[in-house]
């Protein structure tokens, strides 16, 4: 095979996994605060992409200006939902938490079916569609943007977790109760990881809203976003970078190998085999945490 | 102790009647009511599922988190009611619970914990000053400040949930059984240490232990809760003459017979 098209692939599939890493960063965030993948997380990054919209087409602002309001709603949208939602359950099996975030993913995609129907609009973020050639490998642009925006987003939570307000986040993902009897409120802990969550979800959502058009589409980025999280290791945000990357490779590249074999189709049963065959052999992902055993 | 003597010194903490219920079904604890004078050590003793634990949650609000309430009975600190008070308030007003099993936040350094308890406000100077006083008290944890709470040893685990708690500033630090699973010697440098806070800067403390030995070597009085009640309140010094209390608690004197003892509970109800 032809090395600068492996290469080609490679570093496309690359900047397309830091995609899923970018979304993936999103589930983490929750999972650190509540021991709960976010089944809703799709849902969140459509809505996010869907109040851009409507801030830049239907209200009519600059989306350097959309954007920023956007995050700050979804950021209030997040803290609501903990509020609302969850607050009542903490204490409760886990089991129950994960179905309140199922019940809101069919509870967002409903409401952004009611609102703003089937048909898929554009994000017109204003990037271009040239390739960019670097040297003999043509990469895609908004492919690029968005990489830099998950890499932004990785040395951003990377600080944060390292701030006293984050270190009481990270206390909080060890101990509830223990958080109580310091004094730090869980309920606020938890509620600031879905406004966060949020946050990343709207940049998730414009930058695939761009890629492949704001629809009820976008909120099956969970499965492979999913993927990615529980590769990494679900509770590491450094593991949704590595991760995201490496399961971009193998899909892209594994695609270009098994598709004439099996006639097109296999980018989901990468993912699908890359799921199942990570619970199987390293349930804790490349970078989860284990629980400490002492000797 | 006289009724006399308990109203002179002004409770800092006083526990009246309180009732508490597990699931608005279980009763835990059957009107309990305890005084900690400020800047005393007291203890509170009993065996396992006595109702000690249910105790300190009460005081702390940490019930809440285990879909237990206060039934009946009232408890104030300072002299304010804080039955209804949520348990991060309550931290703020100086109540600190370290809770049973140490506890620590495994996956942070004992550096990260310390700040971790640290209320948001304090600023950065006072932060280093708190985590300094800290490694003073504890230098064992000093040395190992960098490393994962979690490959700490118990003891030094222990001496960092206590310290952990120091760091909330508060002036009643409440103790659930401290010495569980530690060496003797441990026991007794954590004990030390404890006296040592309480004597130089005056925090009163309530201890919850099995181990009543080491509890009484410190403390200035005791309860002893029996099945959901205090069925006896007494000086330490008294306490540990008690023959009852030394048949069921410190380990019985030589020759000393079950069967002269056993109905001891009953007989000193009178304070519950």
């Amino acid at each position: 095979m032809d090395p600068v098209f492996l290469a080609e692939l490679a570093i496309n599939g690359a900047l397309t996994g830091l995609l899923y890493s970018l979304f993936a960063i999103g589930l983490v965030l929750i999972y650190k605060a509540s021991s709960v993948p976010n089944l809703a997380q799709g849902g969140l990054t459509m809505v996010g992409a869907y109040v851009v919209l409507a801030l830049a087409r239907d209200v009519g602002m600059p989306l350097w200006l959309a954007i920023p309001i956007a995050v700050a709603i979804m950021f209030g949208l997040g803290f609501g939902i903990e509020r609302v939602a969850l607050r009542r359950l903490a204490g409760r099996p886990v089991v129950m938490i994960l179905m309140i975030t199922l019940g809101l993913d069919i509870f967002l995609r409903g409401t952004t079916l009611a609102v703003w129907g089937g048909t898929s609009r554009s994000m017109e973020l204003g990037v271009s569609y040239e390739p960019l050639f670097l040297g003999d490998i043509l990469v895609s642009r908004i492919h690029l943007v968005g990489a830099f925006v998950a890499v932004m987003f990785f040395a951003a939570f990377l600080l944060f977790f390292r701030t006293r307000l984050g270190i009481k986040l990270r206390a909080i993902a060890d101990d509830y109760m223990a958080s109580w009897s310091v004094g730090i409120s869980v309920e606020r802990g938890i509620g600031l990881s879905w406004g966060l969550a949020s946050v990343v979800a709207v940049s998730a959502g414009v930058i695939w809203g761009e890629i492949q058009g704001v629809d009820q589409a976008l909120s099956l980025l969970l499965l492979k976003g999913l993927t990615v999280a529980v590769l990494g290791g679900l509770d590491s945000i450094l593991g949704a970078i590595v991760a995201g990357i490496i399961l971009g490779v193998v899909e892209n590249v594994g695609a270009d190998f098994l598709d004439p074999l099996v006639g097109g189709g296999s980018r989901e049963l990468i993912v699908a085999a890359v799921l199942i065959l990570t619970i199987m052999i390293r349930p804790h992902g490349l970078f989860g945490r284990h629980d400490i055993e002492r000797v | 102790m006289s009724m006399e003597d308990q109203t002179v010194a002004e409770p800092i903490l006083s526990m009246n009647s309180v009732e508490v219920l597990y699931d608005n079904v279980l009763l835990a604890i059957k009107g309990v009511s305890i005084e900690v004078p400020k800047g005393k050590m007291v203890a509170l003793l009993g065996s396992n599922g006595a109702g000690k634990s249910t105790t300190l949650k009460a005081i702390s609000g940490l019930l809440k988190a285990e879909r237990g309430h206060i039934s009946r009975g009232e408890i104030r600190f300072r002299g304010t009611a804080i039955t209804e008070v949520l348990a991060q308030n309550r931290v703020e007003m100086g109540i600190c619970h370290v809770i049973e099993g140490r506890r620590v936040f495994e996956h942070l350094t004992p550096d990260e914990n310390l700040i971790a308890a640290a209320p948001l406000g304090m600023n950065r100077a006072a932060l280093n000053a708190e985590k300094d006083r800290i490694y003073n008290y504890f230098p064992r944890l000093a040395e190992r400040r960098n490393s994962l709470a979690g490959y700490l040893s118990g003891g030094e685990q222990q001496m960092l949930a206590i310290g952990r708690a120091l760091v909330t500033q508060p002036d009643l630090l409440m103790l659930d059984e401290p010495s569980l699973g530690l060496a003797p010697f441990l026991v007794a440098e954590i004990f030390d240490m404890i006296k040592k806070i309480n004597r130089e800067e005056g925090l009163s403390v309530l201890l919850v232990e099995q181990n009543a030995l080491a509890a009484l070597e410190v403390v200035s009085d005791g309860y002893l809760i029996e099945n959901g009640r205090v069925v006896m309140h007494d000086t330490a010094e008294a306490l540990k003459a008690n023959s009852d209390i030394q048949d069921f608690y410190l380990g019985g004197k030589e020759g000393s017979n079950f069967h002269n003892v056993k109905h001891y509970s009953r007989r000193k109800r009178w304070l519950s």
